[in-house]
């Protein structure tokens, strides 16, 4: 299991070091090792199925120790202890959870890196890409298989690295250095909090096990209080790296990065490494009164955000990331009502067809050397290829039946409607569902349908060529077809005894039965047409009930089109608030700290040393004077102590 | 009687001590020394080791007090005129006093042991004797550090070439 | 004969010792010219001689000891004048005076 993470690793520090010597630079590297991990997530995968079908073990017993012949499935190696009091362990720590995100990461990780070997061909800086790329793939593999939450802290934060490395790409561009130092600051508020929670977990429960917390959170050994607050902080974590509202401000800048580095990191894999956290530590999370709520709540406050905040959007991208955001805000909304099944069938899609998105969206970008949707349009006939895809993807996220997003949504729902909280969650849910068919629908009318906008540009709009064009009809293929796995038929067909419900889901409550709601169902498969009916009405030919729409509420507009000025109110905060409070910091550094402590010390010692020359008068009968008293008050005190 | 031959020593020895650290005349400082150091003798003499009495004129008197004549005339205290004492006086006295307080009350403080039975007077040969016998190894260094301060004090007493 | 230790008391020696030697050490103190604080570092020291050969004769007369000691007092006393006094010879030589108070270079 370790040799999962560890071909990447050791990709990344072959191609730091040799990169610049190798033909192409060396990216058939990456990609080689790159397709032998995810060759070795198959065969794990095919060693649980074999498992679960042969010796009818139940899915639990499969997964723990000793039961099943899973390459480490749980094992663990001492790590450091101080004897008597803390006895830290490393290992892994696989179950189904775990399966998923592997297969999510390394498969669009791998359509990822084939891309780029056409989108960012005779780059600079291509070589040093693939590393890092390497790097965080590495560091991904091992957050998700990480046992114990030191372990897995560290891989946070190297994913973090990696992120921003990956987002400062071109270099040469302040907006890129300030998208990823943003980028690193926001999640590093979250990060903070994450930190902090697994350090009050530590200090109640000496240990950092994941498994060994959670059991003990079951139990009730762990006081309410720092439950509760140790709970919090690691939410805080989950919501700066999956950018909830409101640390998500850094997703839509961190669009600075090139596409590939959006559609792996931004949109299937580090972003949902906060869902990871709080699918992991779910356990924890439900025992703690209010939690659920908190991360339901979060979750929707984020998705109708972003969904509103899309519509205005111009920058092709950018619409695309806040589809993203959309869609981490639904993955938390389901693990706040305990629907874990629902939340990671909806990431396991969502990994396709957003990397399907954002690809095409490169693709677009590639063509036509422009982002912004005001100057495309009609590139239906000039992209064969990537148009139908990105229909494809942008459908699948609408949740167009029968492709894979609608399958995830209506688990999601009806996981709403079973869950304990109020109905209006699950209201609030539905209705956003109208909302990203419309936007969805928009971007795909403004991009490729109508009349093109700039001559220029279309003019020059050439399709992309295969190393491109071969990961995003993979793509398209899985985001039709992933829904699929809900079927028990699917399921078996593949080698596992049951559908997705009943091989993912939520550890305290057991397998679910997949059945179709269909009063949910129908209501949502109508809201969707609704949604992208009214898109391609509003949005073809040149979008004139949009500029109505628009004029109608120009207040209304430029709130949508300058996301609620939340970025305008934290760099305000930023500036009146952090650096006032650095300034007062500096002068105490400054004026007590250097000039009275360090200076001062130095320059009394001179003092005393410049008064004390006088002294030395070089005059013999003073210092006989002076060996005399030392002589007498000897005596005396000798006497005295005697005496 | 010996009490009274006592107070006439220490009275010759105290006069003598002062009139060394107070008389401006330098010269007659150096015999108010000679002075006290006979008188130093006649104590010795009081407890019955003559041998020391005999030692103390023949050195001190005979040798330190010459050399320390010589010394005057050499560095021409006569000619030059130099102040005598200097501005540490009052201080000096303080620490003097204090030093002399401090014994002073150490010794009446302590119990001092007592030989119980008779005082018997040391005669002469066994000094010599045991000079030579027990004491024979400090005796042989005092014989090197005599030695010494000859040759020291001739190679710093010498004339280089050139000075006048 | 008659013996010292029965007619004065050992304090009477111990305390003329003690007066010397303070009188020794306002002279070093307190005189300017070399060779006078010289004879104040010889009173000084036959102070020590006497409270030597007293305690020795007082407390422990078999022994000796003290008397042994003042010899080599005495001894050492010697020579240490004449080289001192060689050394204020060389002194006076290079500065022209043997006023200690003048002799000054190790001044900060």
């Amino acid at each position: 299991m370790w040799a999962l993470p560890a071909l990447p690793a050791a990709g990344f520090v072959f191609l730091l070091l040799t990169s610049q010597f190798l033909p192409r630079k060396g990216d058939y590297v990456a990609i080689g090792l790159m397709l032998a991990a995810f060759v070795l997530v198959l065969i794990t995968g095919k060693n649980v199925a074999d498992a679960i079908g042969d010796r009818s073990l139940s899915l639990a017993d499969c997964f723990n120790v000793g039961g099943c012949p899973l390459a480490g499935s749980e094992r663990s190696w001492d790590w450091f202890s101080v004897p008597g009091y803390i006895d830290i362990r490393i290992g892994t720590y696989v179950d189904q959870i775990t399966l998923v995100m592997l297969f999510c990461v390394t498969f669009v990780g791998l359509m990822v890196m084939i891309y780029s070997t056409g989108y960012l061909r005779g780059d600079r800086r291509y070589g040093w890409f693939y590393a890092i790329v390497s790097l965080f793939i590495a560091s991904m593999l091992t957050l998700v298989i990480a046992d114990n939450l030191l372990l897995l802290y560290g891989a946070w934060e190297l994913v973090g690295l990696c992120s921003m490395l990956l987002i400062g790409y071109y270099n040469d561009r302040q907006s890129a250095a300030e998208a990823a130092k943003k980028a690193f600051v926001t999640t590093r508020v979250g990060d903070v909090g994450l930190l902090i929670g697994i350090i009050i977990l530590f200090v109640q429960t000496h240990t950092f096990n994941i498994q060994q917390i959670l059991a003990m959170a079951e139990a009730g050994e762990i006081p309410r209080e720092w439950l509760t607050a140790s709970a919090v902080l690691i939410f805080a974590g989950a919501c700066g790296k999956s950018a909830q509202f409101p640390l998500h401000v850094w997703l839509p800048d961190a669009m600075e990065g090139p596409t590939p580095v959006s559609a792996l990191i931004h949109a299937a894999t580090m972003v949902v490494a906060g869902v990871y956290l709080v699918a992991r530590m779910l356990p924890l999370m439900e025992v703690v009164r209010g939690m659920p709520e908190l991360i339901t709540g979060i979750g929707l406050a984020t998705t109708i955000l972003a969904a509103l905040i899309g519509l205005a959007q111009r920058d092709i991208k950018r619409v695309v990331a806040y589809s993203t955001l959309n869609s981490l805000g639904l993955m938390m909304v389901a693990l706040g009502s305990g629907a874990v099944g629902a939340a990671m069938l909806y990431l396991f899609a969502h990994a396709f067809f957003k990397a399907l998105l954002f690809l095409s969206a490169g693709s677009v970008i590639h063509a036509t050397e422009e982002q912004d949707v005001d100057r495309l349009g009609g590139l239906w006939s000039k992209l064969p290829i990537t148009g139908p895809v990105f229909v494809v993807g942008a459908l699948a996220m609408a949740g167009l039946i029968p492709l894979s997003g609608y399958w995830a949504k209506d688990e999601i729902l009806v996981g709403l409607r079973h869950g304990h909280l109020t109905p209006i969650v699950l209201a609030a849910t539905v209705i956003s569902l109208p909302i990203t068919a419309l936007y969805m629908a928009r971007v795909v009318m403004l991009t490729f349908f109508g009349a093109p906008k700039d001559a220029h540009v279309f003019e020059h709009a050439h399709e992309s060529p295969p190393s491109m064009t071969l990961p995003t009809v993979l793509l398209a293929v899985l985001a039709i077809v992933s829904g699929f796995v809900v079927f028990e038929g699917v399921g078996e067909a593949l080698g596992f005894h049951s559908g997705w419900m009943g091989f993912v889901y939520n550890l305290a409550e057991g397998p679910e039965e997949f059945s179709v709601d269909w009063t949910l169902s129908l209501l949502s498969v109508v809201l969707v047409g609704l949604g992208l009916a009214g898109g391609y009405w509003i949005w073809h030919g040149d979008a004139a009930p949009a500029r109505r729409a628009a004029a109608f509420s120009p207040a209304g507009y430029r709130l949508l089109l300058n996301r609620f000025y939340i970025d305008e109110a934290y760099q305000w905060a930023i500036d009146h608030v952090v650096l006032a409070a650095g300034q007062v910091v500096a002068v105490f550094d400054r004026a007590i700290v250097n000039d009275t402590g360090v200076q001062g010390t130095g320059e009394t010692t001179s003092f005393f040393g410049w008064l004390g020359k006088y002294s030395q008068t070089g005059r013999l009968p003073n210092y006989a004077l002076a060996i005399v008293v030392g002589i007498a008050v000897i005596v005396i005190v000798a006497f005295g102590y005697r005496g | 009687m010996t009490q009274v031959f006592f107070d006439i020593m220490a009275a010759t020895i105290i006069g003598g001590a002062l009139g060394v650290v107070l008389i401006r005349n330098v010269v007659h400082a150096a015999l108010f020394l000679i002075m006290s150091l006979m008188g130093v003798a006649g104590v010795y003499i009081l407890l019955s080791v003559e041998f020391l009495a005999l030692v103390q004129v023949l050195i001190y008197g005979g040798a330190v007090a010459v050399l320390i004549i010589f010394a005057l005339m050499l560095t021409r205290v006569g000619e030059l005129k130099q102040k005598l004492d200097g501005d540490q006086r009052p201080l000096a006295a303080v620490a003097a006093l204090t030093l002399l307080g401090a014994f002073a009350t150490v010794m009446y403080k302590t119990t001092w042991p007592r030989d119980p039975g008779q005082l018997t007077v040391v005669p002469f040969d066994t000094i010599g004797t045991a000079l030579f016998n027990r004491w024979a190894v400090p005796f042989e260094v005092a014989s090197g550090v005599l030695l010494v301060a000859l040759v020291g004090a001739v190679v710093l007493a010498m004339q280089e070439e050139g000075e006048r | 004969m008659e013996v010292v230790s029965q007619e004065i008391p050992l304090e009477h020696f111990v305390m003329l010792s003690m007066v010397l030697f303070s009188i020794g050490v306002y002279g070093v103190l307190a005189r300017r010219n070399a060779v006078l604080i010289l004879m104040s570092v010889e009173l000084m020291l036959n102070a020590v001689s006497i409270n030597l050969v007293a305690f020795a004769v007082y407390t422990a007369p078999s022994l000796f000891v003290g008397i042994i000691f003042a010899i080599f007092v005495i001894t050492i006393a010697a020579a240490e004048v004449g080289l001192a006094l060689a050394v204020v010879l060389r002194v006076f030589r290079n500065r022209g005076t043997s006023n200690v108070d003048e002799v000054n270079a190790l001044k900060w």
